[in-house]
């Protein structure tokens, strides 16, 4: 489910059955021209990749909102706003909390994360079709779902 | 000055013009609130339209196999192309099911013996949800209602897809 009116007022009743959140971790900046499409284009696709994950395991996770992130700023300060959203979602009765990126930065400060974080290698392909999960990407959410359904 | 060249009086002429003018700007008024209410008869439904799910009846067999499509979906100028999918296969009688993959507990996407364990069902990966092959829920299991059945069509031997329809609990 995601985080709107409708699915919130099935969570309400059905808390028990939800015990996961995904959290998705976008960096955002507009002062690099060289970056820029290419920073955006990453936002899309993992936009449309959570999209897709939930759709195939709505009825277990909750999809949060995207956590963004100036892409100059400081992880050490980043992973303190971060950790302050997890003691948020530990107040439901929540038992995992992913964090998916494609920033490699975050990889550093795993260890200090207060949930799993999954780190994929950014899809920077112009084949990247966002409006259909189709090859590549439906490979993606396919494995990143054999992969929470391990922690299950 | 003869009466006959006045056969319109300026007094008529203005009552004229004023009658014209009012009425089209009561018109004008009319319009939108009886296109309004006229509304629904005039949308056509786009939703509910059979579409081709990209799959032929000979390649349809009696195991149950997942075939995605889009449908185009037009909400006032927003225009989306959800993706659905389904599973098909013939049953004994040779008749062709398609299924939704969508759980009737929470929503997940269920898949045909998604679990090793449990051969000859559908297996919804969220809360261990079971379905036999006709879509019945297995009791016991969290969902409460069978899997919704497609409408379908068969035009030329190219399966066809509708809308799911819902079905009642066993």
């Amino acid at each position: 489910m995601k985080w709107n009116k409708s699915d919130m007022s099935t969570y309400i009743k059905a808390k028990e059955y939800i015990d996961t959140v995904i959290v998705p971790v976008i960096p955002f900046q507009t002062s690099k021209d060289e970056e820029l499409i290419k920073d955006a284009h990453a936002q899309e696709v993992m936009t449309f990749f959570v999209h897709h994950l939930e759709k195939e395991l709505s009825g277990r996770i909750m999809l949060a909102p995207s956590y963004v992130y100036l892409k100059s700023s400081e992880l050490d300060e980043e992973i303190k706003r971060i950790n302050a959203w997890v003691d948020d979602i530990q107040s439901q009765p929540f038992q995992h909390i992913f964090f998916i990126t494609y920033d490699p930065k975050w990889k550093k400060y795993e260890k200090e994360m207060k949930g799993n974080l999954l780190w994929l290698p950014a899809l920077q392909s112009e084949e990247i079709d966002v409006t259909e999960p189709r090859g590549i990407i439906r490979e993606q959410v396919n494995q990143v779902v054999e992969l929470i359904r391990s922690f299950w | 000055m003869s009466d006959k060249k006045h056969q319109v009086t300026r007094r008529q002429f203005l009552n004229y013009t004023l009658t014209g003018v009012g009425g089209f700007m009561a018109a004008g008024l009319l319009v939108s609130p009886i296109r309004m209410a006229i509304d629904p008869v005039l949308k056509e439904s786009s939703s509910g339209d059979l579409v081709n799910v990209g799959i032929s009846v000979d390649e349809i067999t009696d195991v149950p196999q997942r075939v995605d499509w889009t449908v185009e979906q037009v909400d006032g100028w927003y225009k989306s192309e959800p993706s659905r999918s389904a599973w098909v296969y013939k049953d004994e009688n040779g008749e062709i099911v398609a299924l939704s993959p969508i759980c009737t507990h929470l929503g997940c996407v269920v898949s045909w013996e998604g679990s090793e364990e449990h051969p000859n069902r559908f297996y919804c990966p969220c809360h261990d949800g079971l379905y036999e092959k006709d879509g019945t829920n297995v009791p016991g299991t969290p969902p409460l209602t069978p899997l919704a059945v497609y409408e379908q069509e068969v035009r030329d031997g190219i399966l066809f897809l509708g809308n799911p329809i819902d079905r009642k609990g066993a």
